[in-house]
C-alpha cells in the first residue's frame, strides 16, 4: 500500500511537567479548551492537510490515549488501507526495549513506515495547540528539493534561548542550529514539526542506532548530524497560532488564549476545524441568576454561579452562589454552591465542596513571587470550606504535590 | 433470540408545525437544542440493548436520511443487524400507487419481508417524534409479567381531542379504546407498542386479508376482545407535538431542571448526531440568563430564556427573549427579538424587530433574511 506521506505522532511523553494532571494519563490525552484534548489539534491537522495514515507513539499510561483515539473515527481516520495506528513499544525476536528517545520511537516502528512505503515522513508532537497545513509545508519540501524541512516560528529575542534555534540563509537554508543557545543568533525557533525524506531520515536513523553515545532524540541528535553532513535542511516559516502546552502555565495560558480574540487561537472558525470525541450531552444550561462573562461555556454544562474569563468544558457544575474567575475547569469537575475558584485549573471530575476556595488571584497574593495557578488533579475532593493556597498542587489522594 | 427490535415510524402528519416542517417530517424537527425528535426514540431503544432498528421512511424523508446516516452516532452502524432504512418504495411496487400508507398497518404490510425475517422475539413500535426518556427493558418486563398479548404506553397527561384514548381496568387491561374524542379522557395512548414478534406478523398478515389498514381501529379496538392489551402507564415527561405553541411550550419547559432531569438522565443518554463544534463564548458585553446553549455559539448580545441551537451568533446590542433559534441563526446588532422560532440558517439584520407571543409564537422558515 503505497502512500506519498505518513505522519507520526510522538504522544509518549510522561508530560512531568504537567504533575498531576497527567498522573493517570500520557499529555496529549489531557483535555483543552472546552471540547479537545491536546492530541486532536495534530490529528485533525493531518486531515485537514490531506493526511490519511498516522502512527501515534505511545508508550507512558496509554490508556486514556488509546481509548480516546479508538478507530480513528472522529478525526476520519477510520481508513480502508492507512487510518491511525496506535504504536505501543513491543518485543522482537532480539528483545525489548522502551523508546529510548524520539528518534529511537521512529526507529523501532520503521517496519510501520516501510509498510506503507512513503516518499515523506512528517514528524509531530502531541503537545502543541496550533492549526497548521502539512500539505503547504510538504510542498516546500519537494520544491526545495530537501532531506529535511523543519517548521519555525519567530519567538521574541528574550525567549528565545528556551527554543531551539535555527539560523537561516537568504534561500531559507539551515545553517546552524542551536538547542536552547544562551546567545542566540536568531530568533527563528523550531516547533518540533519535521518533514523528512523517508529514506534519508531512515539511513540516519539506522546508523544513529549503532552510536552508544546517542540520546537518539531528533532535537540533539538525528538534527544537528545531518546538518553537520551537509544534508540539504529548509526552515518553514509558520505564522499563525502556536503554544507548545507542556506546563502547567502554558496549559492555563493557551486555555486563557481562547478567552482573547487578539490571541490568533479562534476555535469557532470552521474553516480548519479541530475534531474531538465529546460524549452527547444536552446543551449547557445558564441559569436565572448566572452571571456568565467573557467564558466559554460546553454541552452538559450547568452554571448557576458567576463565571468570569474562565474556559469550562463538558458536564461542568458551577453551584448556585459559586465564584469561578481565570480558571478552566475540565470534563466533569464540580464546584458546589458558594465555593469560590480563582486561577486555577481543575482536572476531570473533580469537586470543590460547598464554601471551599481554590486559588488566589496575583495582585492579592501574600508572596507574590510564589504565586502560581492551583491545579487539582484528576478525582479531586476538596472538602467542605477547605483552602487551597495558590500554586498549590493536589491530587486524587490529596497529599499535596508541591511545585 | 430474546430481546427486542425497534421500528420507528417516520412519516408525515398533518399538523399545525407549519413552517418547521415545510422540508422535513416530525420526527427530524430539531428540538432541545442539540437534538432531532428522532434522537430520543433511537436513544431509548439502544439504552435498552437494542440492536436492530427499523425506520419506515415516508415523505419528505430527505433530512431524514441526512440526519440518520449509517446510524453510527447511535452505534447502530453494525455488520448484523444496525439500522434499516424502509423506504416507502416497497409501498408503491405492492400497490402500484405512489399514495400515502393509509395507516400504520397497511406500511408494517409492505414491509412483511422484513418483519418475518426480524431475529428478536419482541417488537417496539413507535412513532419518530415522541420525545421521551423511558427503560424499554421496563416496559419489557412488564410485558412479559403481565402476560399481555401487546403493552401500549399511556399517560394520564390529556392531549388532543384526535389522540387515542384508553380506559385500563385494575389489572392494567385496556377495556375500551376511543379517538376523535369530544373531550380527552381516560389514558392518552403515547404510540409505543410492544408485543411479540410472532403477534405482530399475524395481526399484519390478518390485516392485510382483511384490507385493514388501521392499527388503532382494526388492532387496538377491534382485537381487543381476543387478545389481551395492557396499558403501562408512564406519567414523567413525555412529549408528542402538534402545534407550534405546543411545541414552544414543551421546549421551554426544559429550562426547569427537573424536566430536564427527566428527560436527560445520564444513566439513559439522549445520543445526537455527533458534532465537531467548539465551546460557546460568552462576551462580558451581554446577558445570558435561563438559557439552554449548544456548543458553537457566539453570544455578545442580550439572551434571555432561550433555547440556541449550534453555531447561533448573537451580536452586540441585541436582545433575544423567549426566544428558540435554530442551528446557524445569526442575530445582527441591535436587533429585538421576542417569542420567535428560527428555523436553520435564519439572518436577522441590524435593528429589526420581530414579536411573537407567549400564545402565538411566530416561526420564520429555514434561510430566511429578515
Amino acid at each position: 500500500m503505497k502512500k506519498e506521506c505518513v505522519a507520526m505522532l510522538l504522544a509518549g511523553g510522561q508530560g512531568s511537567r504537567l504533575y498531576v494532571l497527567t498522573g493517570d494519563m500520557a499529555k496529549p490525552a489531557v483535555p483543552f479548551g472546552g471540547t479537545f484534548r491536546i492530541i486532536d489539534f495534530p490529528l485533525s491537522n493531518c486531515t485537514n492537510s490531506g493526511i490519511d495514515t498516522v502512527g501515534v507513539l505511545t508508550q507512558y499510561r496509554p490508556l486514556e490515549l488509546n481509548s480516546y483515539i479508538g478507530s480513528g473515527q472522529p478525526w476520519e481516520l477510520d481508513r480502508l488501507g492507512g487510518g491511525v495506528h496506535i504504536l505501543p513499544p513491543y518485543q522482537s525476536a532480539t528483545g525489548a526495549t522502551w523508546y529510548k528517545g524520539t528518534a529511537n520511537a521512529i526507529y523501532q516502528n520503521i517496519g510501520f513506515v516501510d509498510y506503507y512505503d512513503p516518499e515523506y515522513v512528517v514528524i509531530l508532537s502531541g503537545d502543541h495547540i496550533y492549526k497548521m497545513d502539512y500539505s503547504e509545508m510538504l510542498r516546500r519540501h519537494k520544491e526545495t528539493e530537501a532531506a529535511c524541512t523543519i517548521s519555525v516560528m519567530e519567538v521574541p529575542w528574550d525567549e528565545a534561548s528556551r527554543f531551539g534555534i535555527m539560523s537561516v540563509n537568504d534561500g531559507g537554508q539551515i545553517t546552524e542550529f542551536a538547542e536552547k543557545p544562551k546567545e542566540p543568533k536568531s530568533n527563528l525557533a523550531s516547533m518540533g514539526i519535521y518533514v523528512f525524506t523517508w529514506q534519508k531520515l531512515k539511513a540516519y536513523l539506522t546508523a544513529d542506532e549503532q552510536d552508544p553515545s546517542s540520546q537518539n532524540d531528533f532535537g540533539k541528535n538525528i538534527i544537528p548530524q545531518m546538518l553537520a553532513d551537509g544534508e540539504k535542511m529548509v526552515a518553514y516559516q509558520f505564522e499563525g497560532y502556536w503554544k507548545d502546552v507542556g506546563t502547567l502555565d502554558s496549559l492555563w495560558d493557551a486555555n486563557m488564549d481562547m478567552l482573547c480574540p487578539g490571541s490568533g487561537l479562534n476555535l469557532l472558525d470552521k474553516t480548519w476545524p479541530i475534531y474531538a470525541r465529546t460524549p452527547s450531552c444536552p446543551p449547557a444550561f445558564v441559569g436565572k441568576y448566572a452571571d456568565v462573562g467573557n467564558s466559554v461555556v460546553t454541552k452538559g454544562c450547568s452554571v448557576l454561579g458567576e463565571v468570569k474569563n474562565s474556559v469550562l468544558s463538558y458536564d461542568v457544575t458551577v453551584g448556585e452562589g459559586a465564584h469561578v474567575s481565570y480558571s478552566v475547569l475540565m470534563p466533569g469537575a464540580v464546584v458546589e454552591d458558594g465555593a469560590i475558584v480563582e486561577y486555577a485549573i481543575l482536572g476531570e471530575k473533580s469537586r470543590v465542596s460547598r464554601g471551599a476556595r481554590i486559588g488566589g488571584a496575583p495582585e492579592k497574593a501574600e508572596n507574590p513571587d510564589n504565586w502560581g495557578i492551583a491545579v487539582l488533579g484528576p478525582g479531586t475532593v476538596v472538602s467542605e470550606g477547605e483552602q487551597v493556597a495558590p500554586k498549590t498542587l493536589l491530587d486524587r489522594t490529596h497529599g499535596g504535590v508541591k511545585s | 433470540m430474546k430481546g427486542m427490535h425497534g421500528i420507528i415510524f417516520s412519516y408525515e402528519k398533518k399538523s399545525g408545525l407549519r413552517e418547521l416542517i415545510e422540508h422535513r417530517v416530525h420526527g427530524s424537527v430539531p428540538f432541545a437544542g442539540n437534538y432531532r425528535m428522532v434522537d430520543f426514540m433511537l436513544s431509548n431503544m439502544v439504552n435498552a440493548g437494542i440492536t436492530d432498528v427499523g425506520v419506515i421512511m415516508h415523505g419528505k424523508c430527505q433530512s431524514m436520511l441526512d440526519h440518520l446516516g449509517s446510524g453510527k452516532s447511535w452505534d447502530l452502524s453494525r455488520n448484523h443487524g444496525g439500522l434499516t432504512l424502509l423506504p416507502a418504495f416497497a409501498y408503491a411496487e405492492r400497490r402500484e400507487t405512489a399514495g400515502q400508507f393509509r395507516g400504520k398497518v397497511e406500511a408494517l404490510a409492505c414491509m412483511l419481508e422484513y418483519l418475518r425475517d426480524i431475529r428478536q422475539d419482541y417488537v417496539v413500535l413507535s412513532d419518530s417524534d415522541l420525545i421521551i426518556n423511558i427503560p424499554l427493558d421496563d416496559v419489557l418486563q412488564a410485558h412479559i409479567s403481565s402476560g399481555a398479548d401487546l403493552t401500549a404506553v399511556c399517560t394520564s397527561a390529556p392531549g388532543e381531542s384526535s389522540d387515542t384514548y384508553f380506559t385500563l381496568d385494575g389489572s392494567g387491561r385496556i377495556v375500551d379504546t376511543v379517538y376523535d374524542v369530544y373531550a380527552p379522557q381516560g389514558y392518552r395512548c403515547l404510540n409505543l407498542f410492544l408485543l411479540s414478534k410472532d403477534l405482530l406478523v399475524k395481526l399484519v398478515e390478518d390485516c392485510a386479508a382483511h384490507n385493514q389498514y388501521s392499527f388503532r381501529h382494526n388492532i387496538l379496538q377491534e382485537k381487543s376482545k381476543m387478545l389481551r392489551f395492557n396499558g403501562y402507564v408512564w406519567d414523567r415527561y413525555a412529549a408528542r407535538i402538534d402545534t407550534l405553541k405546543n411545541y414552544y411550550d414543551r421546549s421551554m419547559e426544559l429550562l426547569q431542571p427537573t424536566l430536564r432531569d427527566e428527560l436527560f438522565c445520564p444513566q439513559r443518554p439522549i445520543l445526537a448526531k455527533e458534532n465537531d463544534d467548539a465551546s460557546s463564548y460568552i462576551d462580558p458585553s451581554g446577558r445570558c440568563v435561563n438559557s439552554l446553549i449548544a456548543d458553537g455559539c457566539d453570544i455578545q448580545g442580550n439572551v434571555e430564556n432561550c433555547i440556541l441551537f449550534r453555531g447561533v451568533r448573537v451580536e452586540k446590542g441585541a436582545d433575544v427573549r423567549n426566544c428558540i433559534l435554530f442551528k446557524g441563526t445569526v442575530v445582527q446588532s441591535d436587533a429585538v427579538m421576542r417569542h420567535i422560532i428560527a428555523d436553520k440558517y435564519v439572518h436577522i439584520q441590524p435593528g429589526r424587530t420581530l414579536m411573537g407571543h407567549e400564545n402565538y409564537p411566530l416561526a420564520i422558515a429555514r434561510d430566511s433574511v429578515v
